[in-house]
């Protein structure tokens, strides 16, 4: 804190940001106690976005909450989307044919860079910067056509079903995502030099909104945020799930813990993306896409069972409760941008407001995943 | 409709609302405002492939006192609902209304019997102009929505419609 | 590593209560069940092995004795079923006219005790189920506690884990759990003034 921030008096007074304000990235609202400019106190407010999604998996079979997954954390759908089908398979024994994990971790990686993208432009058009977004839509968009060519959507997928993937790949798919992946290997240096090593956006972001090892610990945060505190914590690599120990990648760890650690673990993570589809491009078995033997109705075992999975946003997990019937009796979803956010209010004190902008939007929040 | 409680003004100049009607259609200015999965497609309109400019609706306002229509990109909650409607008073007239998606429309896939937390619908809020249905839509159809607004202020339509089939 | 020294610890708690789950099949390591009383004991064992807090939720167990209850009345008359007819064919094997089977039948189903009704209502409960993992090395603890439904009371473990604060002002608004000692225990999720905590069983609008 500044010497001018301590020459205080003790006058504060309540600034209401949110629930609509576009730095807030959907219907986030913080109470913020404020002395002039600087932030005294932060509470964000959340459930302004709340959809019911743990209720409506009580009154539904098991298949039919799959569209809600999608419509959780719209941006990495697929994540949820094999988060789901994953715990609901543990439960009740499903195998997976090896080539539709492929396919699901194919379709989640490049799922995540457009992710990484979206953020990348949402959050530099935090910062004031409003080009870059146009150049990461401008990407983002070849992998909307590349997995709605096989997906069927755009944005809220459901394209993994429990025992395997709905669609086979077809060549022009496998063909689309090389090139798309070496279109962007010869961009990235570009955004390198139009954001990251741009002096504003530097200024804006070293040093800014310090997040501490034990700070992530105490509050669970974990994805990026963790791992821009010089956490090595991935679920893909910690609990690996999937095909993922067969492939080769790294997890970027920074340790610097400030918002442009995570802006770098993010920008890293897109790289090692490119490195997972290409792999899993190269290893693609031949086969099914189904399990054949996958029941059409679906009657886990009483008890219950959890699934985490690596999502751009951190670490989600289900747990599920089962009663042997076709519904679930408890669907608890752990979101990870809950637990990140719940940060947000130690870690912004005594920051100036703009800052603390900077500090959210480098938290990478979806809105409807954190209310659910 | 959205201009339904507004008296006429006691003076008409015909001639020269339409030319301001012309003016307000080819201007459209949408308010920043996004509520869930919906606002991304909003956000892709707006963007490089489908550049939204090309209609001349591209001047997003995060303030409501500066924009002509609400696009309600996303699902409203109970919790929402008091919010939303304050942005919509804040507009100034002449105003509309796009319900985008079907959560706006209806409350989509997040209506069921016995829920207890969204509103089922825009309109049961405040009178929508345009309906746009998807889940969420694509964002050609934000923009055709845009068009059917623009051809309710106008009267007339500026593109010739696209046949399907 | 982690998960020996956890259920050393844990052990001191709770002897009888740990439970090693297969991974493969439930997704954690650990899974110990402990009093409510116990509760802030156990997360504070946890804290000091560098765990880190995944989630708290809880789970309704509206009529689950209930329906334990109706499952063994039902298996045990099956049971005496079984065995009545088990006992009514060895007598017809054996020769014996109908009379005789039926005495034998009746005897053998009298044999098979079904449990009695409790004279009391039966005490319904919810559980609190608490996740915990580890940075270091993968050690998914699931710690979980039953509290009574007609009063249904946690101690909070928002000192020891600040994350902990939303999950359980979360858990709060869904089942009505009350966290003893959190400090605000207003609705996250739901609207301000809620009254209602829409996940419990016998939740109506």
């Amino acid at each position: 804190m500044s010497a001018f921030a301590q020459t205080q008096t003790n006058e504060t007074f309540v600034l209401n940001l949110g629930p609509q304000h576009p730095a807030t990235h959907g219907v986030l609202r913080v109470k913020l106690v404020m002395d002039g400019e600087y932030i005294v106190d932060a509470e964000p407010v959340l459930g302004y976005i709340h959809r019911m999604h743990e209720k409506m998996g009580e009154n539904r079979t098991w298949a039919q909450f799959m569209p809600n997954t999608g419509r959780m954390d719209y941006l990495h759908a697929l994540a949820y989307n094999h988060g789901y089908v994953s715990v609901v398979e543990r439960a009740a024994g499903i195998e997976v044919p090896e080539r539709a994990e492929y396919l699901r971790v194919i379709t989640t990686e490049l799922n995540r860079i457009s992710s990484h993208l979206l953020w990348f432009g949402a959050f530099v058009l935090d910062l004031g910067g409003f080009s870059p977004l146009l150049y990461a839509f401008d990407d983002r968009e070849q992998i909307l056509d590349l997995l709605e060519s096989v997906t069927g959507s755009r944005l809220t997928y459901c394209y993994f079903r429990f025992g395997g993937v709905y669609n086979d790949i077809d060549e022009n798919f496998a063909a689309g995502a090389r090139a798309f992946i070496k279109r962007l290997r010869e961009r990235m240096p570009m955004y390198h030099a139009l954001v990251t090593k741009n002096i504003i956006l530097m200024k804006r972001l070293q040093e800014i909104g310090p997040i501490s090892e034990e700070m992530c610990r105490k509050y669970g945060a974990t994805g990026p945020v963790a791992r821009g505190s010089g956490i090595n914590f991935d679920v893909r690599k910690h609990e690996p799930y999937s095909i993922y120990p067969e492939l080769r990648f790294d997890v970027p760890v920074y340790t610097e813990g400030d918002s442009m650690a995570r802006y770098m673990v993010r920008m890293d993570e897109i790289e090692q993306s490119m490195r997972i589809v290409e792999q899993a491009l190269d290893k693609l078995p031949e086969g099914p896409v189904m399990a054949a033997k996958a029941p059409k109705i679906i009657k886990p075992a009483k008890g219950d069972y959890y699934h985490a999975v690596e999502t751009a946003r951190g670490s989600f997990g289900v747990r599920v409760v089962s009663d042997g019937s076709n519904t679930p009796y408890r669907l608890k979803l752990r979101s990870p941008t809950f637990s990140n956010l719940s940060l947000f209010g130690e870690a912004c004190r005594g920051m100036l407001l703009p800052d603390a902008l900077a500090l959210m939007g480098s938290l990478d929040l979806v809105i409807p995943e954190i209310d659910r | 409709m959205g201009t339904q409680n507004i008296q006429p003004p006691i003076v008409q100049f015909a001639q020269l609302d339409k030319l301001l009607a012309l003016g307000r259609a080819n201007s459209l200015w949408p308010m920043t405002f996004g509520l869930a999965c919906c606002a991304i497609e909003m956000m892709a309109t707006g963007a490089s492939r489908f550049d939204l400019a090309r209609f001349g609706a591209e001047v997003f306002r995060p303030s409501p006192r500066q924009c002509d229509v609400m696009i309600v990109a996303g699902t409203i909650s109970k919790k929402m609902a008091p919010a939303v409607e304050t942005l919509y008073d804040q507009m100034p007239e002449p105003k509309w209304v796009i319900a985008m998606g079907n959560c706006a429309i209806s409350g989509g896939p997040f209506l069921f019997e016995g829920q207890y937390g969204i509103v089922e619908g825009a309109e049961k809020l405040f009178p929508v102009d345009v309906f746009i249905p998807g889940c969420p839509p694509r964002p050609e159809a934000l923009i055709e929505g845009i068009l059917e607004l623009e051809e309710k202020v106008t009267g007339s339509r500026r593109f010739p419609r696209v046949e399907v089939g | 590593m982690k998960l020996n020294a956890i259920k050393q610890a844990l052990a001191v708690i709770a002897p009888e209560a740990l439970a090693e789950a297969e991974h493969a099949k439930k997704g954690a390591l650990l899974d110990v069940t402990v009093s409510a009383t116990q509760v802030v004991e156990a997360v504070s064992v946890l804290d000091k092995e560098g765990f880190f807090i995944e989630a708290i939720t809880g789970v309704d167990w509206l009529g689950e004795k209930e329906n334990a209850h109706k499952d063994a009345v039902a298996a045990a008359k099956k049971k005496a079923q079984d065995a009545g007819k088990a006992a009514a064919k060895k007598v017809a094997d054996a020769g014996g006219d109908e009379e005789a089977q039926k005495a034998a039948q009746k005897e053998a189903e009298a044999g098979v005790a079904i449990p009695a009704a409790p004279v009391e209502p039966f005490s319904e409960e919810m559980e609190v189920v608490y996740d915990f993992n580890n940075f270091a090395e993968f050690c998914r603890v699931v710690l979980r506690t039953r509290v009574p439904r007609s009063n249904p009371e946690v101690p909070t473990i928002s000192h020891i884990y600040p994350g902990a604060n939303w999950h359980e002002r979360e858990t709060h608004d869904f089942f009505g759990i009350k966290f003893v000692g959190h400090p605000y225990l207003a609705p996250l999720l739901l609207p301000e003034d809620a009254d209602f905590h829409p996940l419990k069983k016998d939740f109506h609008v």
